[in-house]
């Protein structure tokens, strides 16, 4: 039986691997501030298992979603209140939440059945304010707008509290989370969600069950989201409504639109690229700009944010997928290129 | 009794002007969606920002003359309209023209980075000040028995019906109004017919970004300050229209007043009488939109679309 990735190139997986096994050893070598360069790494991750979810509704099915951050807040705060408040071990509520989020994954994806393009985006768009008011509804349990102290992640009896730590932890979700997608895109159901983007009608002519598929869609998604709020609950020991912010949600579709969309290493890519950018580069620029003007936190950083995204969507829609595909193509066929068309 | 009458009765004018300006704020969006199928995510931050430059110019007369008169409010006007005409050409070159052709999400999501940058520019440009705003028609208030009726709403009702019926004219008895309506219809055939379809859409634009600063405009008196977060309000106008229908003129109108009308009231008199809409009012809205895309995914007044493979 022919594999399913026999026409790519996959030596290079273990080296990665090890990349990331190696990075924290290699900054903390390099840098005395390498606990802060974790911390961003850490907060990268978890976006990173995020994305690749998004990427399989919005890239893969091609269904849009404007309130992504609600999955994550229901996740965060889901295994917050089980692990804390009922006493759940933190290893099921690490397999509980992620099943129930996709469960409310399946509630919003009910009106996708109906609803097409901006009205669903519209429609996510509102689950997420209802979401984040819900969870000042219930204030008794999740604390509110003041926000809630969430334990430490405690894995067989290891607790797991520093960024150090951490950072093993949520890369080993990445890796997981990546590999499963991989292996989701390539096989029948990614080949129906994509074929769903392409031409619901051809779809359905092709004998596709078009809720179903849909349905699984979100389920899957809403899955990834709320693994990540499980990762972001106990790793950041601290969340509150300011958190998951209808302009995350926006933030989201950025990463995975810098990346390309349908490319699950693109929403990696993409991912690591803003998160880097916004906690890495941004701040320096800004330090250096506020000794000649008045700069509120967060203004200078959602200008260049946005510059950055309108520049890519004008000249780069596919983003770095579709750069590489584009420097690919231009090797292959290298000395016989008909004009100059790099990037 | 009485006591819920006259309340509901008063929030109902007051929810008509909230209504009215969610109306234009629709209106902007149903002009781009029904030409280029663009739905334009900056619609709020183009309100705030019109909102802001009327100030700026009151501000600046008021130091050049020194008081203030409604010579000033008209010339601040003017400037402002100046304005929106010029940033409607801005938002063509940048948003329309290198973006013809792409896919609809891309153009929408460069839409919502025109958001972020304007939201951003103008809390750099204008400071962290929050602005008293000032309106020509001053805010009193008057009795019509026992209802209390603020003069600023009734100012904000006439002039969107004016700026509506204007809009109205414009569209269905003019030679610009008519072929928009054409090139909404079928821009290859209106091109075919011999509209320069390319000079409608900057127009469409044009009218997108003045709808937005005249509403501006007419909100500012009623917020207490002027900030950035009144770009939020672009938000919340979305519902409206899609509760209307996205591309529909008239559904636009009808779904930011009912929009407004449910979200006064709702504010008012009833969660002072239930209490548990108390908890829910800022998402009121979202809740009947979703309900309303339940029963009618197209909106009220939506037309479904036949998709050919």
């Amino acid at each position: 039986m022919k594999s399913r990735f026999e026409n790519e190139n996959l030596k290079w997986i273990p080296f990665l691997i090890l990349f990331v096994i190696f990075l924290p050893f290699v900054l903390k070598s390099a840098t005395f501030s390498y606990k802060y360069y974790l911390y961003v790494i850490n907060l990268a991750g978890i976006y990173i298992i995020l994305t690749i979810g998004l990427d399989i509704l919005s890239g893969y099915t091609g269904l849009m979603s404007l309130g992504h951050a609600a999955f994550l807040a229901l996740g965060a705060y889901f295994s917050a209140i089980m692990v804390d408040q009922l006493g759940i071990p933190f290893e099921l509520s690490l397999f509980l939440t992620p099943l129930l989020v996709g469960c409310f994954g399946f509630v919003i994806g009910f009106p996708a059945l109906r609803v097409q393009g901006i009205y669903l985006g519209l429609t996510t768009m509102g689950f997420g304010f209802i979401v984040k008011r819900l969870i000042i509804v219930f204030s008794s349990w999740t604390g509110g707008s003041s926000g809630l102290h969430v334990s430490d992640a405690k894995l067989f009896g290891w607790t797991i509290n520093s960024d150090w730590e951490n950072y093993f932890v949520i890369y080993f979700f990445v890796i997981i989370s990546v590999i499963i997608c991989r292996r989701l895109v390539k096989s029948k159901l990614g080949r129906a969600f994509m074929s769903i983007r392409d031409s619901e009608q051809a779809a359905i002519a092709s004998g596709i069950n078009l809720p179903k598929y849909k349905m699984i869609s979100f389920f899957i998604s809403g899955s990834f989201a709320g693994l990540a709020g499980v990762l972001f609950a106990h790793t950041s020991n601290f969340i509150s409504t300011d958190h998951f912010d209808i302009l995350l949600s926006v933030y989201f579709i950025v990463m995975l639109m810098i990346g390309g969309m349908g490319s699950i290493y693109g929403a990696v890519l993409g991912t690591l690229f803003i998160v880097l950018m916004e906690n890495l580069f941004i701040p320096l620029f800004e330090d250096s700009l506020s000794k000649y003007m008045y700069l509120e936190t967060g203004d200078f950083q959602a200008f260049i944010f946005g510059l950055i995204m309108l520049i890519f969507i004008i000249f780069q829609p596919l983003g770095f997928y579709g750069m590489w595909l584009k420097m690919k193509i231009y090797w292959k066929i290298f000395p016989f290129n008909p004009r100059k068309r790099f990037i | 009794m009485t006591d819920i009458i006259l309340g509901l009765i008063q929030e109902t004018i007051s929810g008509l002007a909230l209504g009215c300006i969610y109306a234009l704020i629709a209106l902007g969006f149903t002009l781009i969606y029904k030409a280029t199928e663009v739905v334009n995510f900056s619609q709020g931050e183009i309100m705030m920002v019109g909102a802001y430059i009327h100030f700026f110019f009151l501000n600046l007369l008021m130091a050049l003359s020194g008081g203030l008169n409604g010579w000033i409010f008209l010339l601040a006007f003017i400037g402002s309209v100046i304005f929106a005409v010029l940033f409607g050409i801005i938002m063509d070159f940048i948003i329309n023209k290198p973006l013809k052709g792409e896919p609809v999400f891309s153009v929408i999501m460069a839409t919502i980075s025109l958001a972020i940058i304007l939201r951003s520019l103008t809390a750099i440009l204008a400071g962290p000040l929050s602005i008293i705003p000032i309106s020509p028609f001053g805010d009193q208030t008057f009795f019509l028995n026992g209802v209390v009726i603020s003069i600023l709403d009734i100012s904000i009702i006439f002039s969107a019906i004016t700026i509506m019926s204007g809009f109205y004219y414009f569209f269905n008895h003019t030679k610009w109004g008519i072929a928009m309506k054409a090139t909404s219809a079928d821009a290859e055939a209106a091109q075919l017919l011999g509209i320069p379809v390319n000079k409608v859409y900057r127009y469409v634009w044009i009218f997108a970004s003045l709808v937005g600063v005249l509403s501006g405009i007419l909100l500012a008196p009623r917020m207490a300050l002027i900030d950035t977060s009144m770009s939020f309000l672009g938000l919340k106008a979305f519902p409206a229209a899609i509760l209307g229908g996205f591309g529909s003129i008239k559904g636009a109108i009808i779904g930011g007043i009912i929009l407004g009308i449910i979200e006064t009231v709702s504010l008012g008199t009833l969660s002072f009488h239930f209490s548990w809409i108390k908890e829910i009012n800022d998402i009121i809205v979202w809740i009947v939109l979703i309900a309303v895309l339940m029963i009618r995914p197209d909106g009220l007044f939506g037309v479904s679309k036949v998709k050919r493979v």
